[in-house]
């Protein structure tokens, strides 16, 4: 496989995906290529993406995050957007922007939660 | 200069006042600028003066007083003497302004308080109208809120509004999509007929909120969800619409 | 804020602007957003409103590379008064093709662009307090966007 955009980690049949790096436009979508191939490689059944040391998301960002986690859920698997930051959060909020396709959490355990529930 | 003054002290204090209160305040005045009258920074001194005799005078019964010594005393610096009186009232002035401010925040704090019920629940009930700067700082400071104590639940009451204009309503819409973004529900409870009017008409998204007619009925239902372990009703089509993310 | 009526009056000058950023590839996004996130955190805005110019000048920048190719992007520093409202304005200028219909891109849910919301230009006017845009086709598009920052 080629190099990872965001090193991942796996727990369970879940991937932990902690998001450390400025994500333009280009990055956001390796990183799509990326998790998708992670979900089929190993067998993956829900990713957890943390977004807490992102300080920008914007429409097109969140449309590939969207986008991404409505792929993996056609491939079986759920994706949790964790620990948005609030003035981001407010930002999406006042831009309309809702990332249906995804879950949110405000923590790690919650997003494991919320995984839990959906087996 | 200070010699004169020292000398019709009596005569000129009794020109400038008439209560005792007022005389002992600028024979104070007088002493101070004569001892201070003949030095280089004497505006800079004299201004500590100024603010002692404000304590006892009004601004105008001041200027008067030294209009009457610029009368009286030949040579009295009467244009120095009303710059440093001018620069006290300046900073006077910025110190209420800074003053006001402080109010101001000390208000909108107290309008707005996030309390947390426990462990997972916030209750914000809102009081008072809300305008678009407070709702604005309002929101600001709940979603930070939100973020630290890692709520699950967030109530916020607005019984206690009599009614909101549209920018507010879309804050206020804004605010509980930027809840959820976060990870946390919002229960809305409290809402009179004016603010369902204008929530309505902005186009509030029932699926966003969980409305409970009154507090009272939105603590039993949050109780009731903590004890049954089911906090959160997980939408297990979520997702199934594909493109559906930034829908209006 | 600036109203133009015609495309032939834009006159830009530079020196107005405390940043003047060309945008012709990729990058340039991350970092227009990245220079108007630290300008407008230098000029004491609230977080919440840095992320708000933040994200719209991410917005902004993407659409000129997008449909222009390529284009400026302005940012200064506005002062009414002394002591008084301090507000930041951007403004992006581009000499591409120009939006046929300007009411339907700000109207959100729009684009001509495949992989993207068509929220851009509807989220940088709910995200900023004042709102301008002009646009010719063949000739370019100017959008002129304002933010104040907010007394606590």
């Amino acid at each position: 496989m080629k190099t990872k955009v965001v090193p991942t980690i796996k727990l369970y049949d879940y991937l932990i995906v902690p998001i450390q790096i400025e994500l333009d436009d280009a990055t956001v979508e390796r990183l799509q290529m990326q998790l998708l191939n992670e979900i089929s490689e190993k067998k993956i059944r829900g990713i957890i993406i943390d977004v807490s040391m992102v300080d920008i998301i914007d429409s097109y960002i969140s449309f590939v995050l969207s986008e991404t986690a409505a792929m993996a859920k056609a491939m079986g698997c759920y994706t949790v957007i964790c620990k948005i930051q609030p003035q981001v959060a407010l930002t999406l909020a006042q831009m309309g922007i809702k990332l249906k396709d995804a879950f949110t959490a405000n923590s790690l355990e919650r997003a494991i939660e919320i995984l839990n529930q959906l087996d | 200069m200070k010699d004169i003054v020292i000398s019709r002290l009596n005569e000129l204090v009794n020109e400038l006042a008439k209560e005792e209160e007022k005389k002992k305040a600028w024979e104070d005045f007088l002493v101070d600028f004569a001892e201070v009258c003949e030095k280089a920074d004497f505006k800079e001194k004299l201004k500590t003066s100024i603010i002692n005799l404000l304590n006892h005078v009004n601004e105008k019964e001041l200027s008067d007083g030294i209009g009457l010594l610029h009368e009286k005393i030949d040579n009295f610096p009467a244009v120095d003497v009303y710059k440093a009186l001018i620069e006290v009232l300046g900073e006077k002035n910025k110190e209420n302004l800074a003053k006001i401010a402080e109010l101001h925040d000390v208000l909108a704090e107290l309008s707005t308080p996030i309390i947390q019920l426990w462990e997972d629940v916030l209750l914000v009930p809102i009081i008072g109208t809300l305008d678009s700067q407070r709702a604005q700082n309002m929101v600001e400071k709940l979603l930070e809120s939100i973020a630290d104590t890692r709520a699950k639940v967030v109530i916020i009451d607005v019984t206690g509004v009599p009614m909101i204009d549209t920018i507010v309503g879309e804050f206020l819409i804004e605010m509980f999509s930027a809840v959820k973004l976060l990870g946390s529900d919002v229960i809305l409870t409290g809402i009179k007929p004016e603010i369902a009017h204008t929530l309505v008409k902005l186009g509030i998204d029932f699926k966003m909120v969980i409305i409970k007619r009154d507090l009272e009925s939105a603590l039993k239902y949050t109780i009731k969800q903590f004890e049954e372990g089911k906090e959160i009703k997980l939408d297990k089509n979520r997702g199934k619409n594909r493109g559906d993310a930034g829908e209006n | 804020m600036m109203n133009y009526q015609n495309f032939k009056d834009i006159d830009i000058n530079v020196h107005d602007y405390d940043i003047v950023l060309k945008i012709k590839d990729e990058n340039d996004i991350s970092v227009a957003r990245q220079m108007a996130k630290s300008f407008a955190q230098k000029h004491n805005f609230s977080l919440a409103d840095v992320t708000k110019i933040a994200t719209a000048v991410s917005e902004l920048s993407r659409n000129i590379y997008r449909y222009a190719k390529e284009g400026y992007i302005y940012i200064k520093k506005k002062e009414t008064e002394p002591d008084k409202d301090i507000s930041i304005e951007i403004i992006a200028y581009d000499r591409g093709p120009g939006i046929e219909n300007v009411e339907r891109a700000v109207a959100g849910g729009y684009t001509t662009s495949e992989r993207s919301l068509g929220l851009g230009l509807a989220g940088v006017r709910r995200l900023m307090d004042s709102f301008y845009i002009m646009s010719e086709v063949g000739k370019g598009t100017i959008v002129v966007a304002e933010k104040r920052r907010r007394k606590f």
